[in-house]
């Protein structure tokens, strides 16, 4: 029994930090939002529409309390769910119903708190109480969530439970199941004439989607597609290579400086060809990889990222330095970089922009997907997995690290190149810390080494936040927890490389010879 | 972490190529400092000795805190293998600590119609302190909880993800929290900033601040402290025994888990700490105030060789000196001294990386 108790307590305790601090940073309003504008738009602008928001949020909140605390009840019996729901649920409930009651006295006094903590608005302060006396308001707000987190253990106990215990029952023809859907997706897969139709559906859409949904989804799309260009590069070296390069921005700025800088009329007047400066843009980008890789690469991991850290730190600071400006632009940056040309004609509407982005995409995912299934990307799996044991067998690891790595510096390049052309602009603040740290997170997100992951993690994370704008001030928030909260449950990714044929066949075979038959 | 000098003699290493081109660069990067050093100093010699005081005094003051943060990198280096990527939102955390203390002692005003915090300046300055450290200290045990324990066997690539992540979450947490703009530390009347003793160089008033001396006095103190800790105390001798060897330490009786958190709250103390004295002496706080000392105090601690506390100690100090003299003494703007810093990083690791004072690092723990 106590130790029921004190279960209950853990996650009635979590759940009492988690829910304050959502508060505190304005979520609970937002939230509110969100979710009365999911189910009724009508009524979302609305003060009655908030409050029936902010319920549901409540409750859901103390649903979760009720569904977590009774998940680990040993005897699984209904009671004992409900006794861990009740205790969670009054000990939360209390609490935040306190928290909510002085909030509510504050406001009432006509305290604002906004001077110290930002998100915490006054109309917030009294929403949490419903718009009630702090008393009233409080205990409605404790009540909800003591009812919810008792139905959140009920329907643990019912519902996800009682599935549970009858899919172990069963599990067996479910894993079945799976196992044939797979298969049949794998036969697909190697039919060439499926590939093919596959392939031109794809292309269909490719060609067709920029034309029709507008110029907003295509800047939108078109900033998802240099993301996809900037992590397929950056999974040559982190997820092939296994080098943690932190200072990838420096060679998105190093491409976009080049090429804006070449092109633009302000600080040089040079006015080069389009197709000139994107190749040399991918040129300066590979030289400055190798001159910071030459030194660097035979460091291990954690020095690696910080050092190119500190590459891309020093790029930014010289281009923003006074004793560049009349070089870079300075702080200011370069302005009125000139779109592509095709023959004569102009080539830079947003539509042609969105072809261009898709075109660059395709090249460069089939360079790298055929690099990956290379000798080469065999060597670089191996340096990722050992670097001794790679080196033993033959494998000239510097020389394919610095390959790696100054592949992933040209795609950079022409990421950067492609990004300031589009803009019409690159100045300093466009090349700050979260670009690199952004294109990581999409990499661990979609999944290290996996071309589809890529996508998916582009498509999630720049292409969602467009979505969802309310969440806007909450994405590089969500972006933190995300990378702590994948690398503790899943990190290998939401769509984890495929390794390859022959490396399970080995396994396969280790494995038979393990077991004693 | 490993205090004692090595017995075993180093092996003398082959004249590989590697090593006869990072030879030449080596002489061609001092050539150039030195010409440099030469035209500036000798042949402009702009600055008199008051500006090389000056520049020397704060160097050595925004050292102290670099050198405290460091530490914390170093030991928890020291123990885990793992660069602590937090640890500056850790020590972020520990000056808004201070900063919220130093606001409700000032707001609290006292019958003579002076507030609390300019009567009693010693007790309000302990008090921030205490709040900054505690704030820091338990961010960190927090930190290696929720994010660092569940990885104890994880590889180091999964490990530093996660402090990347922690931090840009504390970083965000901070400015939804507080809000983007910088905050003003409301300091103690006797500590306003700027003023102090004044010493004449030269024909030319140098000012000592009394926010400057209290920090750089108070950093040494609790330099002193900590090593008094590792190399004197039960919990040292445990955090030294863990730092050679986990699993001999964990069969010797020591309880693993409970000494990385207490590395964890100690690195954290020291960093709440710094952060407290970064904010009474440079004044603004935000969000962002832990990113670049944080990055700076590594950059520190692999300048004295990490996982080695004299050297984070020495190397904070030398990278403080070096950060406020360095641009004057080179000719360059004063926008470029955290180019300075990074370089000095890029150039220690690739000519000498285990430091100034560094053992030799094995294989495993580079």
């Amino acid at each position: 029994m106590t130790r029921n108790i004190s279960n209950a307590l853990h996650s009635a305790i979590i759940f009492i930090v988690v829910t304050i601090f959502l508060f505190l940073i304005g979520f609970t309003t937002t939230g509110s939002e969100l979710i009365i504008k999911a189910l009724s738009p009508s009524i979302a602008k609305t003060s009655e529409g908030l409050e029936i928001g902010f319920t549901i949020f409540i409750s859901l909140i103390g649903f979760i309390i009720g569904l977590v605390a009774s998940k680990r009840e040993e005897p699984d019996t209904l009671g004992r769910n409900l006794v861990a729901g009740t205790i969670a649920g009054l000990i939360s409930g209390v609490v935040i119903g306190l928290f909510g009651f002085l909030m509510g006295t504050l406001i009432e006094n006509g305290i604002d708190l906004r001077g110290y903590l930002q998100s915490v608005s006054p109309d917030s302060m009294r929403k949490i109480v419903f718009d009630q006396p702090p008393n009233i308001g409080a205990l409605r707000l404790g009540g909800i969530i003591l009812l919810s987190s008792i139905f959140g253990s009920f329907i643990n106990s019912t519902v996800i439970r009682a599935e549970w215990r009858k899919s172990l029952s069963t599990s067996v023809s479910e894993s079945s199941t799976a196992d044939s859907v797979r298969k049949t997706a794998s036969k697909l897969g190697a039919n060439q004439g499926f590939r093919m139709a596959m392939m031109a559906v794809l292309a269909a859409i490719l060609i067709i989607l920029p034309q029709q949904w507008g110029s907003y989804w295509n800047f939108v799309m078109g900033t998802v597609g240099i993301y996809i260009l900037l992590g397929i590069g950056v999974n040559l070296i982190i997820g092939l290579a296994g080098q943690l390069i932190l200072g990838y921005v420096a060679f998105f700025a190093i491409g976009a400086y080049t090429f804006a800088l070449l092109t633009a009329p302000a600080p040089h007047n040079l006015q080069w060809n389009f197709w000139i400066a994107v190749g040399l843009a991918m040129i300066s980008a590979t030289i400055g990889s190798l001159f910071i890789g030459l030194p660097i690469l035979n460091l291990r991991g954690d020095y690696l990222a910080i050092v190119t850290l500190g590459f891309g730190e020093i790029i930014r600071i010289l281009v923003k330095s006074d004793l560049l400006t009349k070089f870079t632009g300075g702080p200011r940056g370069v302005r009125d970089i000139p779109g592509p040309t095709i023959f004569g004609q102009s080539f830079s509407s947003d539509v042609d922009y969105m072809y261009l982005i898709i075109a660059a995409v395709v090249v460069t995912a089939f360079v790298a997907n055929r690099l990956q299934n290379s000798a080469t990307g065999r060597a670089w799996v191996a340096i990722r997995e050992d670097e001794t044991v790679s080196k033993t067998t033959g494998v000239n690891s510097f020389a394919y690290k610095l390959l790696a790595f100054a592949l992933s510096a040209a795609i950079a390049g022409l990421a950067g190149a492609l990004f300031a052309s589009r803009n019409q602009f690159t100045g300093p603040d466009d090349h700050v810390l979260m670009v690199s740290i952004n294109v990581l997170c999409l990499l661990i997100v979609g999944g290290m080494g996996s071309l589809p992951g890529i996508l998916l993690g582009a498509f999630t994370l720049k292409g969602l936040p467009e979505l969802l704008r309310e969440l806007e001030n909450y994405r590089l928030l969500i972006f933190g927890a995300l990378l702590v909260v994948m690398m503790l449950i899943r990190p290998e990714g939401l769509w984890p490389a495929t390794r390859p044929k022959l490396e399970e066949k080995g396994k396969s075979i280790e494995a038979q010879k393990g077991e004693p038959t | 972490m490993s205090m004692t000098k090595s017995s075993v003699q180093p092996i003398q290493k082959p004249w590989t190529s590697g090593r006869v081109i990072r030879l030449v660069l080596a002489i061609i990067v001092i050539a150039l400092l030195l010409w440099r050093l030469y035209t500036v100093l000798v042949v402009q010699a702009d600055y008199g000795p008051e500006t090389w005081v000056r520049f020397s005094i704060s160097g050595l003051i925004i050292g102290g805190m670099y050198a405290l943060i460091a530490i914390g990198y170093t030991l928890v280096y020291g123990i885990l293998f793992m660069i602590n990527f937090a640890h500056g939102e850790v020590m972020m955390i520990g000056a808004f600590g201070g900063y919220f203390i130093f606001e409700l002692l000032s707001s609290i005003v006292l019958s003579n119609g002076q507030t609390f915090n300019d009567a009693n300046p010693a007790l309000s300055i302990i008090l921030a302190f205490a709040a900054g450290g505690t704030a820091s200290a338990v961010a960190g045990y927090f930190l290696e909880r929720i994010a660092y324990r569940p990885l104890r066997k994880a590889p180091r690539l999964i490990l530093l993800i996660t402090a990347i992540g922690a931090s840009t979450f504390l970083q965000n947490a901070a400015m939804l929290l507080f809000g983007p703009q910088r905050r003003d530390y409301t300091n103690p009347e006797a500590l306003t900033r700027g003023s102090g003793w004044t010493v004449v160089i030269n024909n030319s008033n140098v000012t000592l601040t009394y926010t400057g001396v209290m920090s750089f006095v108070l950093s040494i103190i609790l330099m002193a402290a900590l090593y008094y800790i590792v190399q004197r105390t039960k919990l040292g001798r445990a955090m030294r025994a863990v730092s050679q060897d986990k699993n001999s330490a964990a069969l010797m009786g020591i309880d693993v888990d409970d000494v990385i958190s207490k590395t964890f709250i100690i690195s954290g103390l020291l960093a709440g700490a710094a952060g407290v004295m970064w904010g009474i002496h440079n004044g603004l706080v935000n969000h962002y105030t832990g990113f670049l000392p944080g990055i700076k105090a590594f950059t520190a601690a692999v300048l004295g060789g990490i996982g080695n506390i004299p050297g984070a100690m020495v190397g904070g100090m030398v990278l403080g000196i070096v950060e406020s003299v360095g641009p004057a003494a080179l000719g360059l703007d004063f926008q470029l001294k955290d180019v300075i810093a990074f370089t000095i990083l890029i150039l220690m690791l690739l000519f000498r990386p285990s430091g100034l004072l560094g053992e030799a690092l094995t294989e495993e723990k580079l």
